[in-house]
C-alpha cells in the first residue's frame, strides 16, 4: 500500500528515462532517425516491430511557466480542449473515431511542457495524423464545452488537491519556495482562476503555444522513417508557424533563508515536504545529484529509509523527486511520519544525513550500487515503445538534443563521489530549503 | 506535476480485467503469446519459462494459491504481512543485507497478497543472474520471520491504513467489498485495517507461511532474456530443493449476489467531493461468458468513450472520470460503477449513472458499439505482452485460473463471435439492474439525506472509525 501518492510519480518515470545505458547499446539498440519540417517541427522516429503498435508523443514547449496570475492553469485547461473539437473531428468526434480504430490517448501539463500522446495499431496511422493536424490547425472553441469542462477540471483540482493531503502540501510548498518566478503557481490553477479565464485567454493562449515550432513529434514502434516522414509532409507541414511564447525572463532570486509553512487540515496523520532549489535540468550537475538522490532516497537500502524507516522507526515512507524543467527548478523531499511522531523528529534525521552526504564521502559500493541502478531503470524505461517516445522526447525537449541520451551512461559512470558530496553541499543547505508541515486537525470541518 | 487528463482505470482495478481477457490481433497481424514451456518438479513445485529476447532483463514470479481470502476472521492482513515479511530478513542475510544485494544489483523486488493468491516478483540484469536467484529462493524458501521486523511491519502498516483514510479513492472499494460480501472472505480487506493488524502475532504470520508456502501449492513463472535450458537446470538447483510438504488447499465458497438494494454512506467531514460505488457481485475468472461481458463492459465503462464517462464527465462535466469494471477472481468477484463529484452534484451524478446502467438494460448495445468495441480491444492488447515483466505475470495467473493460452491466441476470434443478441444475454445474465449495493464516502452532513432515496435499508459509519464494513471483532489470544 502506497502511503501517499506523489504528485511527481509520472515525472520520476520520465526521471528514470534519463539514465543510464553504455554508448555502444543505447545506439545499436535505438536508432532515431530526425527530420525538421519546413514550419519548424522537429520529427523523430524510431523503428520497432516487435508489437504491431505506434506511440506517437506531441510535446509543445508551453507549460503553466508560460501563465500569469489571472489565468494560472491555462495550459493545463488547453490540453483538455485540445480533445473537444476541431473543424473535421467535432466535439466528442476525436475520441470516439480513436477508440472505434483501436487507438487511445491521453496527455499530461508540466510547468514546462504540455504532451500529447497516442497510443494505437499501426492501421490507424493516417487517421491519426489526420486527427492531430486537424486539431492542431482548426481548432474550435465551443463556448458549452468551455463550460462543462471548466467543471471537470475542477473536479480534477478537488480530486487531487483539495482531497489529498499531499497535493495540499505540494502546491503551498511550490507557492512558498518561488516568490518570482511562475513556477510558484500550480499546473491545474488557483481554483478562483479556473472560475474566470475568458474565450480571449483560451485564443491567446493558442496563438502563443500552439505553433510547429513550438512543437517535437516523436513516433516509435511499428512505422518506418519514411513512411512517419511523408504523412507529416502531407498532415502537418502545410500548418502555418506563428510566433512562439515570449521568453521567461524572471530569475527566481537566491533564496538566502529557511522558509516554512503550516497546512492546518483535517487528516489521519501529518506530513513533511521539503523544498530545495536546483538548477535547470541541462545543468551539469544533474547526473551528480540523480546519483546522490538515489544513494539518499532510492530503496530500502538508502542512508533515508535505512535511518528514518528501519532503525529510527519515526516514518512510513521518505522519498525525493525532481522533474524535467527549463529553468531552475526544485527538488522535493517527501516524509510520511509515523502516528504520534512530531514531524520535527523526522525534519532532525533528514538534515542529518544530508549534513553526512555533505560532510563525508559516500561509499565505492554506494557510488557503484547507484549507478547500476540507473542502469536497470534505463532498461526499463525502454523496453516499451511507450517509454522509449517519452524519454526520446524528454533529452529533446530538456537536454536540447535527443542524442543526449546515449550519452547518459558516460556522465553517469563519470560521477565521482567528490561530484556527489559537491552537490549535496550546494543544493542541500539550511539556507535553501523550504519546510513544509501538515498538521492534523480532526473533528468538523472548519468552515472557510 | 503530471495532469493526465484521464486516468486510465481511475481505481487500478480494470488492468486485471484488461490483461485476463483482452485479446489478440489487428489487421494482418495476429498476435500470440510467446512460445513457453511448462514443467512440474519433483517436488511438486509447478516452473513456466519464456524467452523473451532483446532487452537483458529476467523476471521472475511466483504465485503462492493462498491469498488474503485464506485470512482468519479477525487476522485480515496475515497474508498481507506474511508476503511482505518474506524480504525482512533470511536464514542467512538480516533484512538490511537483502535490501543491500538487491539494490546493489538494482533489482526490484514485490511480495504482495491479493484476494486468491500472493505473489513474489523480482526483476534483474540478465548478468546478474545467480544473484538474482539466489535473492530469491533465499526469500521465498527460507525467511526467518523475527520477531523483531514482524512487529515493525505491523507498527507500520497499522499507521498505512489509517493513513489512506484521508484519499477515499484508496478505500472506498474496501468499504465496498466489505458492504457487499459481508462475512465472505472477499470482504475482508486484504491490507487488514486498525484492528486486524493488532490482533496479528508473530506465531500467526509464521504459521500461515507453513500451511500454505509449499512447492506444491506454488507456480513460478520466468520470463526473459535467458535460455530456457539453462534456466531450467538453474531453477532445479535453487527450488527443486525446496522440502516437499502436504498443503491442503483453501476453499473459498461461492458467494452470493445481494437481493434489493441498500446503501452505506461513510462519513467524511471534510470531503468537498463524494465518491460512489455501485453494483453487485460479479462474475468468476473463467466465466464462459467472461469475453463478451469484457466487451460489454467496454461499452458501458471501460474506455474514454464509454457510456458512462460520457455521460458524466463529457455531457455533463460533473466528474474526472466514470468508469465500471468486473474484478475477476477464483470465484465471482464485484462488479461496480466507480465516479466521484462535488457535494452539490451527488444525487444528480448517481441519478445519471443509474440512468445509464437502465438504458444498457433496455436498449441493448448496437452493432457499431460492439464493433468499436472491438476493435478497442483489439487495438490495446499488444502493449500487454510487451514486456517479460507482463508476460511472466500472464502465464503464471492463467496458469492458476486454469485458462490456457487461448485467452490470448484466440481472443480475437471470440470476440469476433460475440452478437447484439450475445450482449443482450450477457447484459440480462451479468450486469445488475433492481439489486444493488451503493457506498458513498462523503461529507454526510450535506449529502446524507439526498442519498437515503437509493435504498430503503441505510447504514452508516465515520470514516474515522476503526476498519471498513462490517465493523472489526475482537479475537481472543
Amino acid at each position: 500500500m502506497k502511503t501517499i501518492r506523489l504528485g511527481w510519480l509520472a515525472a520520476t518515470i520520465l526521471c528514470a528515462g534519463l539514465l543510464g545505458a553504455t554508448v555502444a547499446e543505447g545506439q545499436q539498440e535505438f536508432p532515431v532517425a530526425s527530420r525538421t519540417l519546413k514550419n519548424g517541427m522537429k520529427v523523430l522516429v524510431q523503428t520497432d516491430h516487435s508489437i504491431p503498435n505506434v506511440a506517437l508523443y506531441i510535446f509543445y514547449r508551453i507549460g503553466s511557466r508560460n501563465e500569469r496570475p489571472g489565468t494560472t492553469g491555462l495550459s493545463h485547461f488547453f490540453e483538455h480542449m485540445m480533445f473537444n473539437g476541431a473543424k473535421k473531428y467535432g466535439p466528442g468526434e476525436l475520441d470516439k473515431v480513436m477508440e472505434a480504430n483501436g487507438g487511445s490517448n491521453n496527455a499530461y501539463t508540466t510547468r514546462d511542457v504540455t504532451v500529447y500522446q497516442d497510443w494505437f495499431p499501426r492501421s490507424a496511422l493516417s487517421l491519426i495524423y489526420d486527427i492531430e493536424s486537424d486539431r492542431i490547425r482548426d481548432l474550435s472553441l465551443d463556448p458549452e464545452k468551455v463550460k462543462s469542462e471548466r467543471e471537470v477540471v475542477a473536479s480534477e483540482r478537488r480530486l487531487s488537491v483539495d482531497n489529498e493531503n499531499s497535493g495540499v502540501l505540494d502546491e503551498q510548498l511550490w507557492a512558498t519556495s518561488f516568490i518570482a518566478h511562475p513556477y510558484q503557481w500550480p499546473v491545474v490553477g488557483w481554483m478562483s482562476d479556473i472560475e474566470h479565464w475568458t474565450m480571449a485567454d483560451l485564443k491567446h493562449h493558442f496563438e502563443m503555444g500552439y505553433s510547429p515550432n513550438n512543437a517535437t513529434m516523436v513516433v516509435v514502434g511499428d512505422v518506418s522513417a519514411e513512411e512517419i516522414f511523408k504523412l507529416c509532409e502531407t498532415y502537418i507541414e502545410p500548418i502555418p508557424t506563428h510566433a512562439p511564447p515570449p521568453p521567461v525572463t524572471t530569475v527566481e532570486p537566491e533564496q538566502v533563508g529557511e522558509r516554512r509553512l503550516v497546512v492546518h487540515k483535517p487528516a489521519q496523520l501529518p506530513l513533511l515536504m521539503l523544498g530545495y532549489h536546483v538548477p535547470r535540468t541541462d545543468s551539469p550537475d544533474f547526473y551528480a545529484m540523480n546519483i546522490l538522490r538515489t544513494i539518499l532516497f532510492q530503496g530500502e537500502s538508502s542512508r533515508m529509509y535505512q535511518r528514518l524507516v528501519d532503525k529510527d522507526q519515526i516514518a512510513l515512507d521518505v522519498s525525493s523527486g525532481v522533474e524535467p524543467a527549463f529553468d531552475p527548478s526544485m527538488v522535493e523531499v517527501v516524509a510520511q511520519p509515523k502516528q504520534g511522531v512530531d514531524p520535527q523528529l523526522c525534519e532532525k534525521a533528514i538534515y542529518e544525513e544530508l549534513e553526512r552526504a555533505a560532510s563525508t564521502a559516500v561509499s565505492d559500493t554506494e557510488l557503484e550500487k547507484a549507478k547500476n541502478i540507473r542502469l536497470v531503470e534505463f532498461y526499463r524505461q525502454m523496453r516499451t515503445i511507450n517509454g522509449r517516445a517519452n524519454t526520446i522526447g524528454t533529452y529533446e525537449v530538456f537536454f536540447g538534443d535527443y542524442n543526449k541520451l546515449f550519452d547518459a551512461a558516460k556522465n553517469y559512470s563519470a560521477v565521482t563521489k567528490e561530484d556527489v558530496q559537491r552537490a549535496a553541499k550546494t543544493y542541500f543547505g539550511a539556507n535553501n530549503r523550504t519546510v513544509a508541515t501538515l498538521v492534523p486537525e480532526n473533528g468538523e470541518k472548519v468552515k472557510q | 506535476m503530471m495532469r493526465a487528463r484521464w486516468n486510465r482505470g481511475i481505481l487500478g482495478v480494470g488492468a486485471i480485467a484488461v490483461l485476463l481477457f483482452s485479446g489478440a490481433a489487428v489487421p494482418a497481424q495476429t498476435l500470440h503469446l510467446p512460445p513457453h514451456e511448462k514443467v512440474v518438479f519433483k517436488n511438486g513445485l509447478t516452473v513456466l519459462l519464456l524467452e523473451k529476447r532483446g532487452v537483458p532483463l529476467v523476471n521472475i514470479a511466483a504465485i503462492v494459491k493462498s491469498g488474503a481470502a485464506a485470512d482468519p476472521a479477525g487476522q485480515e492482513g496475515l497474508a498481507t504481512m506474511t508476503a511482505g515479511l518474506l524480504r525482512k530478513g533470511t536464514k542467512k542475510r538480516s533484512a538490511q543485507q537483502f535490501a543491500a544485494d538487491l539494490d546493489y544489483i538494482g533489482g526490484t523486488f514485490e511480495a504482495e497478497a491479493g484476494p486468491d493468491y500472493t505473489s513474489i516478483s523480482e526483476e534483474f540484469l540478465t548478468k546478474d543472474l545467480a544473484r538474482g536467484l539466489d535473492l530469491f529462493s533465499d526469500a521465498l524458501l527460507h525467511p526467518a520471520f523475527s520477531q523483531g521486523e514482524t512487529e515493525k511491519l505491523l507498527a507500520q502498516s497499522q499507521d498505512e491504513v489509517k493513513a489512506a483514510k484521508d484519499d477515499p479513492q484508496t478505500v472506498i472499494l474496501s468499504y465496498y467489498s466489505g458492504y457487499l460480501y459481508g462475512t465472505h472472505p472477499y470482504g475482508r480487506p486484504a491490507g487488514g485495517d486498525e484492528v486486524s493488524l493488532k490482533q496479528i502475532r508473530h506465531d500467526a504470520v509464521v504459521n500461515f507461511y507453513e500451511m500454505n508456502y509449499a512447492p506444491g501449492n506454488t507456480i513460478v513463472a520466468v520470463a526473459g532474456d535467458f535460455n530456457a535450458a539453462e534456466m531450467k537446470a538453474k531453477l532445479e538447483d535453487v527450488l527443486g530443493a525446496w522440502p516437499t510438504r502436504t498443503v491442503k488447499p483453501f476453499v473459498i465458497p461461492a458467494p452470493s449476489p445481494v437481493k434489493g438494494k441498500k446503501l452505506l454512506l461513510v462519513d467524511k467531514p471534510d470531503a468537498s467531493q463524494a465518491y460512489f460505488a455501485i453494483g453487485n457481485v460479479g462474475v468468476a475468472s473463467n466465466d464462459p461468458d467472461r469475453v463478451a461481458i469484457h466487451v460489454v463492459n467496454t461499452i458501458l465503462g471501460g474506455r474514454f468513450t464509454s457510456d458512462l464517462n460520457e455521460a458524466l464527465r463529457v455531457e455533463s462535466g460533473y466528474t474526472y472520470g466514470a468508469e465500471s469494471f468486473f474484478d475477476q477472481r477464483k470465484m465471482a468477484g464485484p462488479f461496480a460503477i466507480f465516479s466521484f463529484t462535488k457535494n452539490e452534484t451527488t444525487t444528480p451524478a448517481i441519478d445519471l449513472a443509474l440512468q445509464v446502467l437502465d438504458k444498457l438494460h433496455k436498449n441493448g448495445v448496437t452493432e457499431e458499439q460492439l464493433k468499436s468495441a472491438k476493435s478497442y480491444i483489439k487495438g490495446q492488447f499488444p502493449p500487454n505482452v510487451e514486456t517479460s515483466r507482463q508476460l511472466a505475470r500472464i502465464i503464471a495467473t492463467h496458469d492458476f485460473y486454469g485458462l490456457g493460452d487461448d485467452e490470448v491466441n484466440q481472443l480475437e476470434a471470440r470476440l469476433d463471435a460475440v452478437t447484439p443478441e450475445i450482449a443482450r444475454q450477457v447484459i440480462q445474465k451479468h450486469f445488475p439492474a433492481e439489486n444493488l449495493v451503493f457506498v458513498v464516502i462523503g461529507q454526510a452532513s450535506s449529502i446524507g439525506p439526498a442519498v437515503k432515496k437509493y435504498a430503503a435499508n441505510e447504514d452508516a459509519r465515520p470514516i474515522s472509525d476503526p476498519g471498513f464494513w462490517p465493523p472489526p471483532i475482537a479475537v481472543k489470544h
